[in-house]
């Protein structure tokens, strides 16, 4: 271990870069900030995730907020699939904290980190409209049709939500990797939203983010209770995303990531394939 | 808008919160916390002013801040007087409560 004043300047460090990245490539910070703390600080993997799942929560909240502002957000939308997304983060957490073995976490989470650097490289081509005609009874139900402003012309577009029942069951799926492993899981609901429901991308995206503080919250509790949130490294990371986060926004609407975006993404499968060795080599790094 | 100003109005007193704590936390080395404050210590931490309470305060506010936009957004359904949403929106309420409950127990 180093001396608390190094690990939580270099934590804070990696919290503003991991902001910055995630802000500007579309991942969240949680996927970044834990393998830091166990590889190179040599912090608990759990304590890690729950410290992480508060940093996610201000990510989100922090987006949140201005998406909701502009009218990005699907709000029904989001209320509706946020059922699912609390249970399946209470599951998760639970399964994290007993699971008698540590080392199924870092598999796990290694595994998640490759599936992540999938939708990192390949998001996917941007929609701006569902061409489909879809309308379920159980959409019609939930009034999930709904339009957005597109800032991009100006102009108001109408979308409708198709399958939200098989959306509310993968919903589950999503907050179950977000509690269990301390991420926010846009890389699972972005898609979801995108493929399976048809949604726009902006307006998925928007609405991603708007059920993850709510989901994230969901298991912070079970996490501050049992003991594992460390408050000090919990709250370096906050002002750290915080900063970042502004910071990497502002790059966003500057610059298209292309050679970054490739570099990062093998940087990260790199890292997602130490997590999963940490688990057979425990002295791996540190 | 409402739940615009919640939203940012919980980061920011959050991280000033935080911030407090921290400087505190750096102004007298050895008292940074590494476990969460149970709920019942965390009176007297604010009281004597040390780094743990406000810390603990701080990341208790983020947490509360999502809870605190969905208890908003059933008062709002409650006016568009949406009886399904309103619905949603307090089982939404009632699986973070539940988490609450269970994590203690």
């Amino acid at each position: 271990m180093f001396p608390l004043g190094v690990t939580l300047v270099a934590l804070l460090v990696a919290a503003i870069l991991a902001g910055v990245a995630g802000s500007y490539l579309g991942i969240g910070g949680g996927i970044l900030l834990i393998p830091f703390m166990t590889l190179a600080l040599s912090v608990d993997i759990r304590v890690a995730i729950a410290t992480s799942i508060v940093g996610v929560i201000a990510t989100s909240t922090g987006a949140a907020s201005v998406y909701v502002r502009d009218r990005l957000s699907h709000l029904r939308l989001g209320m509706f699939l946020e059922v699912a997304t609390t249970l399946g983060a209470i599951a998760g957490a639970f399964v994290a904290i007993l699971v008698p073995d540590r080392n199924v976490l870092f598999i796990l989470f290694g595994i998640v980190m490759i599936y992540a650097t999938g939708y990192m490289v390949r998001p996917g081509v941007a929609t701006t409209a569902s061409d489909a005609k879809v309308t379920s009874r159980l959409a019609a139900r939930l009034k999930l049709a709904d339009e957005y402003v597109d800032q991009a012309d100006g102009t108001t577009r109408a979308y409708d939500v198709a399958r939200p029942g098989v959306g509310f069951g993968f919903g589950a799926i999503a907050g179950a990797v977000s509690g269990l492993l301390g991420v926010g899981g846009g890389f699972i609901q972005v898609p979801l939203m995108t493929v399976v429901m048809k949604i726009p991308t902006k307006p998925a995206v928007a609405t991603s983010n708007f059920m993850i503080g709510v989901t994230a919250a969901a298991s912070a509790f079970i996490y501050y209770s049992g003991g594992f949130l460390d408050p000090t490294l919990a709250g370096v990371i906050v002002v750290g995303v915080f900063a970042g986060t502004r910071v990497g926004t502002r790059l966003m609407v500057r610059a298209r990531p292309g050679m970054i975006r490739l570099a990062f993404a093998v940087l990260l499968a790199a890292i997602g394939v130490l997590m999963i060795l940490k688990a057979f080599i425990p002295g791996l790094i540190v | 808008m409402l739940i615009y100003r919640v939203l940012w109005g919980g980061i920011l007193l959050s991280v000033v919160l935080i911030f407090i704590g921290l400087l505190l936390g750096s102004l007298s080395p050895g008292q940074l916390p590494q476990t969460p404050l149970k709920p019942a210590e965390l009176a007297t931490a604010l009281v004597s002013l040390s780094p743990a309470g406000f810390l603990a305060l701080g990341v208790i506010a983020m947490i509360l801040t999502p809870v605190a936009r969905v208890f908003l957004s059933i008062l709002v359904y409650l006016e568009e007087r949406d009886r399904v949403y309103v619905l949603i929106t307090v089982i939404v309420l009632a699986n973070l409560l539940f988490g609450i409950v269970l994590g203690f127990a």
